[in-house]
């Protein structure tokens, strides 16, 4: 997986929403749940062709779409804020691919900062980090999505397990059968997101923690 | 419990809490007075927020049978009585200034029970927080049809032409009296100010002008239906006219179930201001086609067409197999205004599959993958600045003003720095231009942590910025302290120079770096360098200035060092 640029904290509502459907009335557009931007307040800059080809998808739907079928403003979308998750930069990313002379199957990475305007408490930050995962090619099933979850989740135990000190084994060596291997319990639970469909939750039960069904 | 759980992990909700009133009562105001509350068990459950119809016991029920098989989906009908018989709405041009649409239906003949009663209620609370977005898209009226008579009028007036009883109030109020009756009520205050200003306000009149209600604030008490209501006038306005049309389809599918023929709904007419009639609600059921094909390679797994027509059936949408068999004819019921594209025929298809059958495997896309080189660099040099004997510390992009101007001595408009419109306290007031805030914040709340303490990080700051589209853009910046009984002025050139040596950097004024004396309000006098690389200007270094060590709580003196590493990519 290669890995995206991310290095903007400071995104436009287009990028952050409207580019991934997400209606301009969607609650998390909310003052409550976003950090909008006083100053700068408004995108100077929005990419023309691609702005006008989003408007008509929301407002009238298109490309298969019924659309949501509202009035789309522009001021809504030119809005500044600090983006609620990576998911922009990966928008960014898919929009250049898009411009690709000839189409080249990808796997891409991120693992930055993203913002939320929420109160803190022992399990909620106003800025925390997200991972995220794009493959792009031809003939991709949701089967092949689950496959590279299970992968990398399968990856976490086992790595939280070697910085523990094993003892008297190195990594070098194969891991008794009776150490963790990491999560590979996983269930999945169809969800609802604007931008995704088919839409899932990941829920993980891992021994060590005393097991319990949740998303990691 | 557990069986059900399961159903509703398979159908996509998500079983948040099993619980009882009692139990409810008991968490919120103690046990005492939780004592003779219902012990029935509740199930608390999430929905996901577009499955309007899913909102209600009805819907919920009748959404899980179908998936279980037990019965099928109901065929909603919608009876239009003949000519001048229904009831008609109509809409005056003086709406259009504040609350233009509105569509109307009627449930005739209908049972309600204690329990259908608190349904009803409770779903059109749940429509008005969810689609209606607190009423401000849509705002949902319903009325004892038995207690007024049409033709009604939606106009809009001004406040104090506006007088009726509302709902639940013993004398009449005008609408001005209205705004400041409710202003400390809980509930309804927060939406007063949906047409508190505006000159006129709207209001629904029968033929004899009395008020149904005044949307989307209150309904008149006049018309309020009980148990024992009958026949029930249904009206929804609002500024979305889609979403007035998706939440009367929605309210009258759940419950025409109790009407006398089940499913069926009366229609009325609506007249707007230009002269045009619909007729309402309109309970449109949509054909798509879609290939089998399709989806079965979107998912990932390999069912025939009948088993995907059995599939969809199973999630509310009817289908069969058409052409050749080599199609999938499916029709979308007024219930799923969420299936906006085939994708999400796919979703259901694969839900009804039952996510956790379908195989895992891993793509053959074959790639080459490469890491950003910023973040190479920065991960590069976090192992060398360990290695030298700096803990890394990750702080807060977000910060207080005064953190990154007064306290550092610096006038605020200066620092170019991003500011939030809607920070929910103090510390998230911009975003942080200096990475120096942090970790001096860290120190001080480390304090008692053994001497010498040596912090660096390496992370973005952000500044406005007016070439880039947004017009704000993030640096890399790496940023290093030493906090000690002296200042260590030597300690934190040592590690500029260690940094330099690491990224080839040779100490040479033109291709490399050099250091000048220089002035900084930051900085004690006569301690203070800037550095360039290059010929450029990265960073500054030297001693902090006793006023900002106060100003962040400390008692030592610090020395410090932060860089643009950008440049060195």
């Amino acid at each position: 997986f290669s890995e995206m640029p991310t290095d903007n904290f400071v995104e436009s509502s287009f990028w952050n929403f409207d580019a991934l459907f997400q209606p301009q009335q969607h609650p998390a557009r909310d003052q409550h749940d976003t950090f909008f931007l006083q100053d700068p307040a408004e995108a100077p800059e929005l990419p023309a062709g691609y702005t006008a080809k989003v408007k008509k998808v929301h407002a009238q739907g298109g490309y298969g779409s019924q659309g949501y079928k509202y009035e789309w403003r522009l001021e809504e979308a030119r809005k500044n804020l600090l983006r609620t998750h990576t998911t922009s930069a990966s928008a960014r990313l898919l929009y250049r691919l898009a411009w690709q002379e000839k189409f080249a199957p990808g796997k891409y990475f991120s693992i930055d900062r993203v913002f939320r305007n929420e109160s803190l408490d022992a399990t909620h930050l106003a800025e925390f980090h997200q991972v995220e995962g794009v493959v792009a090619d031809r003939g991709l099933t949701l089967g092949h999505l689950m496959g590279i979850l299970r992968q990398f989740f399968s990856k976490l135990g086992r790595a939280g397990w070697a910085r523990a000190g094993a003892p008297g084994g190195s990594p070098g060596l194969p891991s008794p059968p009776s150490l963790p291997t990491g999560i590979t319990q996983l269930r999945f639970k169809p969800a609802y997101n604007p931008y995704t469909e088919p839409s899932m939750e990941v829920f993980s039960y891992h021994e060590g923690e005393g097991g319990s069904w949740g998303i990691p | 419990d557990e069986e059900f759980n399961d159903l509703c992990f398979e159908f996509g909700l998500e079983l948040d809490e099993v619980t009882s009133e009692k139990d409810i009562i008991s968490k919120e105001k103690g046990q005492e007075k939780a004592k003779g509350a219902s012990e029935t068990v509740l199930y608390k459950i999430d929905v996901p927020a577009n499955r309007y119809d899913l909102l209600c016991l009805e819907g919920l029920v009748r959404g899980l049978q179908v998936f279980k098989e037990r019965i099928n989906l109901p065929r909603y009908e919608k009876i239009i009585p003949a000519q001048g018989e229904g009831q008609r709405l109509i809409i005056t041009e003086e709406t259009a200034q504040v609350r233009p649409h509105a569509v109307a239906a009627v449930l005739r003949n209908i049972t309600f029970t204690k329990e259908r009663y608190d349904s009803f209620i409770d779903l059109q609370e749940k429509l008005h927080q969810n689609i209606c977005r607190r009423r401000a898209l849509v705002a949902i009226g319903t009325h004892d049809l038995d207690t007024i008579s049409g033709p009604f009028t939606f106009t809009a007036k001004a406040p104090s032409e506006i007088k009726f009883k509302p709902l639940n109030q013993s004398k009449e109020y005008t609408a001005s009296q209205i705004m400041d009756l409710y202003r400390t009520d809980s509930h309804l205050r927060h939406y007063l100010h949906l047409i508190e200003n505006k000159p006129l306000y709207p209001v629904i009149y029968d033929s004899n002008g009395v008020v149904l209600s005044m949307p989307p604030i209150i309904n008149g008490d006049h018309t309020k239906i009980s148990v024992k209501t009958r026949n029930v006038f249904i009206e929804c306005t609002g500024t979305d006219l889609t979403k007035a049309k998706i939440v009367l389809d929605i309210i009258v599918t759940m419950f025409s179930e109790y009407c006398e023929k089940p499913f069926s709904v009366e229609a009325a007419e609506v007249v707007c201001p230009n002269g045009k009639t619909h007729i309402y609600p309109e309970l449109a059921y949509r054909k798509e086609k879609v290939k089998p094909d399709l989806i079965n390679k979107k998912i990932g797994i390999s069912e025939t067409p009948s088993s995907l027509a059995k599939l969809l059936t199973r999630m509310c949408l009817t289908s069969h197999v058409t052409g050749n068999g080599n199609n999938l004819e499916i029709e979308i019921p007024p219930t799923r205004a969420d299936i906006i594209h085939a994708c999400d025929i796919v979703e259901d298809a694969a839900i009804a599959y039952g996510y956790n059958n379908i195989q895992m495997t891993v793509p053959k896309t074959y790639t080459i993958a490469n890491q950003l080189p910023l973040n190479k660099l920065t991960e590069l040099l976090r192992l060398d600045l360990a290695a030298a004997g700096f803990t890394e510390a990750l702080t807060f992009a977000l910060c207080s003003q005064e953190d990154i101007a007064d306290k550092l001595g610096v006038d605020i408009s200066a620092t170019k720095a991003v500011r939030i419109a809607n920070p929910k306290t103090a510390e998230f007031q911009v975003a942080r231009t200096t990475l120096l805030p942090g970790l001096l914040k860290t120190i001080a709340a480390n304090r008692k942590m053994p001497l010498p303490l040596k912090l660096f990080e390496i992370s973005d700051i952000v500044v406005k910025d007016p070439n880039t589209d947004v017009g704000a853009r993030n640096y890399r910046h790496f940023c290093a302290v030493y906090y000690n009984k002296s200042p260590g002025f030597e300690i934190i050139h040592g590690l500029l120079d260690r940094v330099m040596q690491l990224l080839q950097v040779p100490p040479d004024e033109e291709n490399g770096y050099a250091i000048k004396a220089t002035e900084g309000s930051a900085f004690f006098p006569g301690r203070c360098a800037e550095i360039f690389a290059r010929g450029q200007s990265i960073g500054k270094l030297g001693v902090l200035h006793p006023d900002v060590i106060t100003k962040f709580e400390l008692t030592m003196p610090c020395s410090a060092l932060e860089i643009n590493i950008e440049p060195f990519v």
